[in-house]
């Protein structure tokens, strides 16, 4: 049942208020694991004094819990019915008079019942599959992810023109620019499920474009960039949405610039995948520090097979983190089938986090002039991972395996609120974006990168005038509230610009930042853009045209790095 | 001194007080305010509101955790929750109360909460038959959707409403004893039974919480007496004041 559920069915306005309340769940969520971690580390701790004493000089005759020497006949321990070791008296928690534990044992069953694990244990008798920690909030949270997938990290920009409407530049009524607006409305939402409830929330507005669209003709498909904005427009209240060509650009040319620029997806050998590899998984509570000890494979295919060559190593990424912030490599051994590396790889990454994380293990071989030859990989979820027992941490064999393609498709969206605005007093013209809260900002496979947003005005003279967001760190669902302005922009030179959006990576000193993709909004179709330029261009003229409004476009990201200046 | 088995606490009339159990239920209000981001409690128990539409669950939970009501009628869309952190048996215990929307197509949502609720209030209005009659179907979903040992409060609200009543008291306290459920009247709008009940719910969550530890720790299942958390409420219970 479980399965399917989504928030498919609500309407726009009441997905957002279930939304509110998913993301207020999560954020208590995220409080909770944290006060459990810190319970549980305290529980690991009291474990440790007493294990340390096993590895070093256990003796017979010693407290197991603070190694204090128990004598013969005074003071001779007892053994605790929990965990069977000896203990003196002092580490003992007397339950009732005739039921005690040692300290430890008694740690254990506070921090079960305070972390509410007997509640799980319970419930995991009926449903023995269901997941420990993931609640239904966190499930409907990511389908929900999942189905804004199309709309990605949304930005919400706005132009807000006043002065326009005095210029006279515009001479089609604004009817007929709503109207076509809602003829795209609709065409899109008959494909879109997701966005057929857009029309929902203007509804007002919506009926009031009904009634028109009776007398009119279809004829109108584009808006007219000189349409003058009549008096009617201050009539109309409110926001006008619109969604622009949703369905007609795929996000696969964004994912595939995406793989690329941070692992070799794409650009590398394959060999037939045969062998194993051997290696053990640990975290250290105290250090906040996952170790990945890598200690060698046997069996490896050959990287070249004619040449009977292979340069093994090891590669690992911390999923969903495919930045080379989340790489890790082992040395190169040469020629071997049967590579030792003997290497240990570390992530400074909080316990919480490790239950959305997959450690991906591959192997590859190097090979003359940078190419790479993949071996095998192996992906392990750490959610299932039993971090605290110590078994776990032992060193194992895994049988390496082919690349899947991966399931995740990304979309590549912004939504973006936008308002074009000019003080009717002085005649300076400002192009203001802002962005808004937007309803799904998830940007589910990137939930570690550093994000900010860059753009750019070109204006007719190929003058340009940039900007940057600040930077948000490691968000999973982003969301700027920065407010770009461009002053001294006049009505008449908008209209012949071109605005680009770009999102980047911010890297780590030195290195240069990541594109991860860009949009365009403009008249222009210079700087090579091939792509529907008639939807840049209508977005950016029904944002000129409707001064006082609030606009919110969907824009697709593009992966083409050399299309955008930034 | 272990944990009392339930007892009911019946009140037969509106009119009368609310029953009392001797024991002392400081809800300390001086922690009502940034709840959700406090840590420093000892347990967390998630409570689910259930029963048919206006019934008065928002307004149960909003006399409880804001002791606001306000009569007008707003619909809950979908789900929403509050939080409210009490002080009982010496333990600090941070409730998360979701309040369910009682309209059928929301149906998907509230039920798929029922897994991840440790006990329930299942409400219904005392002066609506409909709302009563339905109490049996909320019960075979909770049987269906939640865990074994869930723990469910029946409670007739809107007692204040005697002259339009037509569900009695004894009525709903058969179906409860019927339906193994312990049973309240009470009324959001007077704030009749509100703390009571949900006192009581969090006792009996309570209760089954050291149950399922003794009977997952085999070096106490022999003892006669409970563990941890029986030993700490040293007052013991009296009998029901009503």
């Amino acid at each position: 049942m479980t399965s399917d559920l989504n928030l498919n069915f609500l309407k726009e306005l009441e997905r957002e208020a279930v939304l509110e309340v998913l993301y207020r769940d999560q954020a208590m969520r995220k409080i909770e694991e944290e006060r459990v971690r810190k319970l549980k580390m305290q529980l690991q701790q009291l474990r440790w004094k007493g294990t340390r004493s096993v590895s070093h000089e256990y003796q017979e005759r010693s407290c197991a819990r603070c190694h204090r020497p128990l004598g013969l006949l005074l003071n001779r321990g007892a053994v605790c019915n929990g965990c069977s070791h000896r203990v003196c008296s002092e580490c003992r928690v007397c339950l009732n008079p005739c039921l005690w534990k040692c300290t430890a044992c008694y740690a254990h069953g506070d921090v079960k019942i305070k972390a509410g694990e007997w509640f799980f244990e319970e419930r995991a008798k009926k449903y023995p599959n269901e997941g420990r920690h993931e609640t239904v909030g966190a499930k409907l949270l990511k389908s929900y992810q999942k189905l804004s997938e199309y709309s990605m990290c949304s930005y919400f920009w706005t132009l807000h023109l006043q002065e326009l409407c005095q210029t006279k530049s515009f001479n089609k009524s604004v009817e007929n620019l709503f109207l076509s607006l809602t003829t795209h409305m609709k065409k899109i939402s008959k494909s879109q499920n997701d966005m057929a409830d857009r029309s929902h929330l203007t509804t007002d507005y919506g009926q009031h474009v009904e009634k028109r669209k009776e007398r009119r003709s279809q004829s109108d498909t584009a808006i007219n960039i000189t349409s003058r904005v009549s008096k009617s427009l201050y009539s109309v209240s409110g926001t006008v949405r619109s969604v622009w060509g949703m369905q007609s650009l795929s996000s696969s040319h964004f994912l595939c610039s995406l793989n690329s620029t941070c692992t070799e997806y794409g650009n590398f050998g394959k060999a037939n995948v045969t062998g194993e590899i051997e290696f053990a998984i640990r975290y250290i509570f105290k250090a906040c520090v996952l170790e990945i000890s890598i200690r060698g494979c046997k069996n490896l295919a050959y990287g070249e097979e004619k040449k009977k060559k292979c340069n093994p190593y090891v590669k690992v990424y911390l999923l969903p983190d495919k930045s080379p912030r989340s790489k890790r490599k082992t040395a190169v051994k040469k020629s071997t089938v049967d590579p030792e590396f003997h290497e240990t790889l570390k992530y400074k990454v909080e316990y919480p986090q490790l239950g959305s994380r997959q450690l991906q293990v591959s192997v590859w071989h190097a090979g003359a002039l940078k190419t790479r030859v993949f071996l095998g990989e192996v992906v392990v979820p750490l959610a299932a991972w039993n971090f605290e027992d110590r078994s776990a941490e032992s060193f194992s064999w895994y049988p390496l395996k082919a690349k899947v393609t991966l399931g995740f498709c990304h979309s590549s969206k912004l939504l973006v609120s936008a308002r074009l605005s000019v003080p009717a007093q002085d005649k300076n013209f400002q192009l203001e974006k802002q962005m808004r809260e937007g309803p799904s900002l998830q940007i589910d496979d990137l939930a570690v990168l550093y994000l900010f947003w860059g753009s750019c005005l070109i204006l007719p003279d190929q003058t340009e005038m940039k900007q940057r967001s600040p930077v948000l760190k490691k968000e999973v669902c982003p969301r700027w509230k920065h407010l770009f302005v461009f002053g001294d922009v006049s009505p008449a030179r908008l209209q012949q610009s071109c605005l680009h959006l770009t999102v980047w990576d911010q890297a780590s000193l030195g290195a240069s930042d990541r594109f991860l993709g860009g949009a365009a909004l403009g008249a222009k179709e210079s700087f090579g853009l091939r792509d529907p330029g008639s939807e840049a261009l209508l977005q950016w003229q029904k944002v000129l045209s409707s001064p006082n409004t609030w606009t919110d476009l969907s824009l697709v990201l593009h992966p083409n790095k050399e299309r955008f200046k930034s | 001194m272990r944990w009392r088995s339930p007892r009911r606490c019946p009140r037969t009339g509106t009119g009368s007080g609310p029953c009392r159990r001797s024991m002392a239920s400081a809800t300390d209000s001086r922690y009502g305010q940034k709840e959700s981001s406090d840590q420093n409690f000892d347990y967390m128990f998630k409570i689910l509101i259930i029963g048919n539409s206006s019934v008065g669950k928002t307004s149960f939970l909003f006399r409880y955790a804001d002791d606001s009501f306000t009569p007008a009628f707003v619909s809950t869309v979908g789900i929403d929750f509050k939080v409210k952190t009490i002080y009982r048996n010496d333990k600090r215990i941070k409730l998360q109360i979701w309040d369910t929307a009682g309209q059928e197509r929301y149906r998907t949502i509230t039920t798929a909460y029922y897994r991840g609720a440790m006990g329930f209030i299942l409400m219904y209005d005392i002066t609506n038959e409909e709302s009563f009659n339905a109490v049996q179907d909320w019960s075979t979903q909770i049987k269906t959707y939640s865990w074994d040992n869930a723990q469910v409060l029946l409670v007739g609200n809107k007692c204040d409403m005697e002259d339009e009543r037509v569900v009695s008291s004894e009525k709903g306290r058969q179906l409860a004893e019927h339906l193994g459920f312990e049973f309240f009247e009470a009324s959001a709008k007077d704030n009749i039974n509100v703390k009571q009940t949900f006192e009581r719910l969090v006792d009996i969550i309570c209760e089954k919480m050291s149950e399922s530890l003794d009977a997952a720790d085999p070096a106490v299942t022999g003892a006669k007496q409970g563990p941890q958390l029986t030993d700490q409420q040293a007052p013991p219970h009296q009998d029901c004041a009503c």
